[in-house]
């Protein structure tokens, strides 16, 4: 490992390292903008530059080109490499257009920071600035050419992390473009990513445009509901409205980026249909009033019905705090069924591959990432968790060969088509990786697993929570609301961020539905109760590979300022509760709910 | 000695009090008597128009961030023509300080401090102002700024039709 | 001792005109100060209730009245009520003994011009004046709050030193009028004004009541810069208003000790004894506040550093001459 010398700080690296990471290992920030941990190096933008003091190179060198070696003294505050520094800030400036203001970008923008870390202020070029005509790139992603600083960082993305063939670089010398040969929607289902990649504010996000500055965010860290992968994100929400979504950094998970279903489903949260205060009999009430309805409801209804007339419904999107709370309710109305899934086969299938995974087998993104054989079984990771492809092509790039099983799958990278397992040379493979899915045969993979000790599996679910609301199901014994109601005994359901067809509550005196979703059960239910989304409140989810993952509350719930009457805003009178601010999270309802039973059956005893 | 020159310094300051009392007094008889303040005053706040007459205000949240009691509000939205305007905008007059950090921040010259400083009402509803009492017809003090005309990116002119822009690149072409 | 109707009447009315005249001269006094105040500091001062702003103490005395009686959570009940009370009460008693003017005759009666012609009148003064300092300590100390609490303790520790000084100081006095009577000692002033034999005890006498009645620079027990408004930070209303007017009676019932003890009380030329006191009176309370326009607030260090080093010595040594003068002198 080769040791040098930092501003004075002695550093010690593993071989290969650039100067860069070696500073930015011990908290000393060189600017840079085509260099990035993702995409490595590029050497376009020259504005990294550090002075070598002594050591086997001297001089001014570009910090993320040069790898580290023994007995380098760097500088990155001598005059000369701050000269050089501001000189390259001046002149990536000269075609950039005066519009910061109204750049989307503004705020968090690399090119900001670094020019007013570099002492740039005022324009000393009395040139004229060269200009782009931009293009229409789909409804989400916004072009804005002008801005560009030819860092390369886009097309590197675009076409070598994520595989994309419809993007990339045109023109020549001060004219270089960054765009699509034509006008038209980006094609990669990683498209979004350009906007956080981007150094400036060639790329914004449109469904965002010209909404907040990030000084006004509401920020917390959280976790995407959209798969099972559990990608980390940061959602940003203002005025109660969810603007947009950025990729978190987890290395173990989902690394720099994220998907496009990720970053742009966030009108559900906004959503002016969403089930806003509580309903009792089609009548608006308070929450408190409503839980005390709900009680009293289910004590008729046992006792016009008999015990166990009502069913529990929970799902596998609910977080697993309330799956958790889930059985404590069902125990106490004495309820007749407790339901994650809908259908027999679901439930089965989901408790097997559940089985399968519980071995400690099974692999995350960056074991994806790292394995050098890729066994796609039956599974289509670009529509059912699209950052799992991505993790595939990581690893084909640095060398691993991916096998396809299953016909009409497209991935973005190259792979060998087999008919069955057996023709894969698992045994010859060091970190070999199956990725399957919920419908897959587990007894194969079981046998499989038995001779092939180092073989892991990557188990993708149909939703966030499968994973935790599976491991519910399994410990108490939960069957499919399918057979729940096949014998007509069940006179009530319950359902809680649940799913269910509208066929299956037809005939059903009473439902009750705990929801943040206009979900079937909420059209037909008699009470409703409004839940948080996952951006609105604290909680957990357990990804695919069964790891917790926390999320924060981003915002308080309530309908978005936007979406209210411009002259009631701002109210004139004053409340504490946002309007349609009363929802509260299904797992703080449950357990007031929970309560209250206790209370009354106490009371009654 | 250090006593007597310590009285001398206490009789010196009472014979500097005991003159002042026989001095005219300075103050103003408000609201008998007005002083007119200095054209740079800063008092009541108004947002500008460019000299095309368009608002210049460009809802860049700039002078809310700046806002060291976080008085001003605003939405930003986009016009038709692609222009960046403030959907709402609302200062609350009630906090302001008035201490013109938010015109200094301005980027496009919008909003600018007057020497009006009679604004003072009963209900204090009254003091949070809209977009529609804060906007003047004219430019306010620098006349000939119009933000749009240098940034470059085509809004009030088509790009690369700006004074300082060149006209777009022909990115086919490959000549040097 | 015997008492007949008229004398009776008599006392009762004196007792009424003291009561009415030091309340009023109290309430002017604080407009005066404004006032002043505000013509050293090239203002105008309150000039907008009345001619000339001469209903401005009515105003504040409704304002007073109408405003929210407050007592903080936790504040021991009984005394943070009493405390005002205690602040301005011994103030107002103590003027009982001065001799406000020379003996009048009346329908046959002499009247003396002194609500009780006391034996021992200075005593009582010196009693009553430390009474004076439960104002301030029960005030902190029941408000259960530590600005209060800090000032009241101040007050206490700077009360009783200064106690010390100016009765150091009245010795030499008492020495030379041969009584503790305040009619005798008015009258042994009747040629020369105890000023010109005593200077050092009448500068030490000022020193101490300035400080007495916590006026500029010795007003560490409220000290705003420091301690928000000291030992009566929490009192609002008419209850505040007793500790302020308390302290403007003060004010008049020092300066009216003052000019008994050195300024020969009543007697002057030309004009009538009660217009000679009143003067003297004023001139004290003028003082008083151009002082407060002026000089800065000791440190509490300074403040104790000159109570006891400075003040208390000099004021024995000077008992200790002034002994020696009159045995010298036979
Ligand atoms: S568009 Fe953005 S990421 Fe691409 S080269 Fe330009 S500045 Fe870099
Ligand atoms: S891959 Fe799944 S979890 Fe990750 S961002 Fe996309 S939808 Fe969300
Ligand atoms: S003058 Fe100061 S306080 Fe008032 S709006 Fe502007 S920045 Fe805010
Ligand atoms: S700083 Fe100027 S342009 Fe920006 S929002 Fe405020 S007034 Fe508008």
């Amino acid at each position: 490992m080769p040791k040098l010398i930092i501003d004075d700080i002695p550093v010690e690296v593993a071989e290969g390292t650039t100067v860069l990471e070696a500073a930015q290992s011990v908290d000393i920030p060189i600017p840079h903008f085509c260099w990035h941990p993702a995409l490595g190096k590029a050497g376009a933008c020259r504005v990294c530059a550090v002075k070598m003091l002594e050591g086997p190179v001297k001089g001014i060198q570009m910090s993320c080109m040069l790898p580290v070696q023994e007995g380098m003294v760097v500088s990155t505050t001598d005059p000369e490499a701050v000269a050089m520094r501001r000189a390259v800030i001046e002149w990536l400036m000269i075609n950039h257009p005066h519009d910061c203001p109204v750049c989307d970008e503004g705020g968090e923008c690399q090119l900001q920071d670094f020019t007013i870390a570099g002492g740039h202020g005022i324009r000393r070029y009395s040139g004229k600035k060269r200009t782009h005509v931009n293009q229409y790139l789909g409804p989400y992603i916004e072009h804005e050419m002008n801005r560009c600083i030819q860092c390369y960082r886009c097309v590197r993305f675009y076409q070598e992390y994520a595989g994309g063939t419809d993007f990339g670089v045109m023109g020549s010398a001060g004219r270089v473009y960054f765009g699509r040969f034509q006008e038209g929607q980006l094609e990669s289902p990683f498209s979004g990513n350009l906007v956080d990649i981007c150094p400036t504010g060639v790329f914004t996000d449109k469904t965002a445009r010209f909404r907040a500055r990030y000084w006004d965010y509401d920020m917390a860290p959280s976790v995407c509901p959209h798969c099972s992968l559990g990608c980390n994100t940061t959602p940003v929400a203002r005025y109660r409205e969810l603007l947009k979504t950025v990729a978190r950094r987890n290395e173990a998970v989902n690394d720099w980026f994220i998907c496009d279903r990720g970053r742009f489903s966030n009108s559900v949260v906004n959503d002016p249909l969403r089930p806003r205060r509580a309903v009792v009999d089609s009548r608006e009430t308070g929450v408190a009033e409503a839980l005390e309805a709900l009680q009293l409801r289910i004590r008729d209804i046992e006792e016009q019905y008999g015990p166990g007339s009502i069913a529990v419904v929970g799902s596998s999107r609910m977080a697993q705090e309330a799956a958790e709370l889930l059985p404590q309710l069902a125990h106490r109305i004495g309820a007749g069924a407790l339901c994650f899934s809908t259908t027999r086969k679901e439930q089965v299938e989901t408790l097997a591959l559940l089985e399968l995974l519980s071995a400690g087998r099974s692999a995350s993104q960056q074991d994806v990432r790292n394995s050098d054989c890729i066994v796609i079984y039956g599974c289509d990771p670009l529509n059912e968790a699209p950052m799992m492809a991505m993790a595939a092509r990581q690893a084909w790039r640095a060398g691993a060969k991916v096998y396809l099983i299953g016909q009409g799958i497209s991935l973005p990278c190259e792979v060998t088509e087999c008919t069955a397992l057996e023709d894969v040379p698992l045994a010859e493979a060091e970190r070999p990786i199956i990725i399957c899915n919920v419908s897959v045969r587990v007894e194969l993979l079981d046998k499989l697993q038995e001779s092939h000790s180092h073989l892991k599996i990557a188990g993708l679910f149909p939703a966030a929570n499968s994973f935790g609301a599976a491991q519910v199901m399994r410990e108490t014994g939960a069957i499919s609301l399918e057979e729940a109601l096949a014998d007509g005994e069940i006179k009530g359901i319950i359902a809680i961020e649940a799913d269910i067809p509208a066929a299956l509550l037809d005939g059903i005196p009473f439902v009750a539905a705990l929801d943040w979703l206009a979900a079937a059960a909420v059209q037909a239910a008699q009470i409703v109760i409004p839940t948080t989304a996952w951006v609105e409140m604290d909680g957990s989810y357990i990804n695919y590979e069964g790891r917790a993952q926390q999320f924060s509350k981003v915002m308080n719930p309530g309908v978005p300022i936007k979406g209210l009457d411009p002259n009631g805003h701002p109210p004139h009178s004053h409340r504490t509760v946002a309007p349609g601010g009363e929802a509260l999270p299904a797992w703080q309802l449950l357990a007031t709910l929970i309560k209250l039973l206790d209370d009354d059956s106490r009371g009654l005893s | 000695m250090k006593i007597l020159s310590d009285i001398a310094a206490l009789l010196t300051g009472m014979w500097i009090t005991w003159k002042h009392m026989f001095r005219r007094p300075v103050t103003i008889q408000y609201p008998e008597e007005k002083r007119q303040p200095y054209p740079r005053y800063r008092a009541r706040i108004v947002l500008t128009r460019d000299p095309d007459g368009g608002e210049r205000c460009v809802a860049c949240q700039l002078c809310s961030a700046a806002c060291p009691v976080d008085c001003i509000s605003m939405q930003p939205t986009e016009d038709t023509d692609g222009r960046r305007s403030a959907e709402w905008f609302r200062i609350n007059f009630a906090r302001c300080i008035f201490c013109g950090l938010c015109a200094e921040a301005c980027p496009t010259l919008a909003i600018q401090m007057t020497p009006d400083f009679e604004i003072c009402t009963r209900d204090i509803m009254d003091l949070v102002y809209e977009k529609e009492d804060l906007l003047i017809d004219g430019c306010g003090k620098s006349s000939h700024y119009n933000f749009y005309r240098h940034a470059g990116i085509g809004v009030t002119q088509p790009r690369g039709n700006g004074a300082e822009e060149l006209p777009p690149v022909d990115v086919r072409g490959l000549l040097p | 001792m015997m008492y007949d109707t008229i004398d009776i009447a008599l006392l009762l009315a004196k007792i009424a005109l003291v009561f009415f005249v030091i309340l009023t001269l109290a309430a002017y006094l604080v407009f005066a100060e404004r006032k002043v105040l505000a013509w050293i500091q090239d203002r105008k001062g309150p000039n907008r209730v009345g001619p000339f702003g001469l209903l401005q103490p009515l105003a504040d005395l409704i304002k007073l009245l109408t405003k929210e009686d407050f007592r903080p959570i936790g504040a021991d009940k009984w005394l943070f009520y009493l405390a005002p009370a205690m602040a301005a009460i011994p103030a107002i008693m103590i003027f009982a003994v001065i001799p406000f003017g020379a003996p009048l005759t009346l329908f046959g009666h002499t009247v003396l011009l002194q609500v009780s012609d006391l034996n021992v009148g200075l005593l009582l003064f010196m009693a009553l004046s430390s009474i004076a300092v439960y104002g301030v300590a029960l005030g902190g100390w029941a408000s259960n709050s530590k600005y209060a609490l800090l000032g009241s303790i101040r007050g206490l520790a700077q009360l009783i030193s200064y106690e010390l000084s100016m009765g150091l100081s009245l010795v030499p006095v008492v020495m030379l009028a041969r009584s503790f009577r305040l009619s005798d000692i008015v009258n042994a002033q009747s040629g020369c004004w105890f000023i010109v034999y005593q200077p050092l005890a009448f500068v030490i006498f000022l020193i101490s009541i300035a400080a007495e009645c916590k006026r500029i620079p010795f007003e560490l027990p409220e000290a705003e810069g420091e301690l928000v408004a000291g030992f009566h930070t929490e009192y609002s209303g008419m209850r505040f208003g007793l500790f302020f007017v308390g302290e403007y009676i003060n004010i008049i019932v020092l300066g009216g000790l003052a000019a008994t003890f050195f300024l020969g009380g009543w007697h002057g030329p030309f004009l009538p004894p009660v217009v000679w006191f009143s003067a003297k009176v004023l001139a004290f309370a003028f003082l008083f506040i151009w002082m407060r326009g002026t000089l800065p607030r000791l440190r509490y260090d300074q403040l104790m550093h000159f109570g006891w080093k400075i003040l208390t010595p000099l004021a024995l040594v000077n008992i200790v001459v002034t002994g020696w003068w009159l045995v010298l002198r036979g």
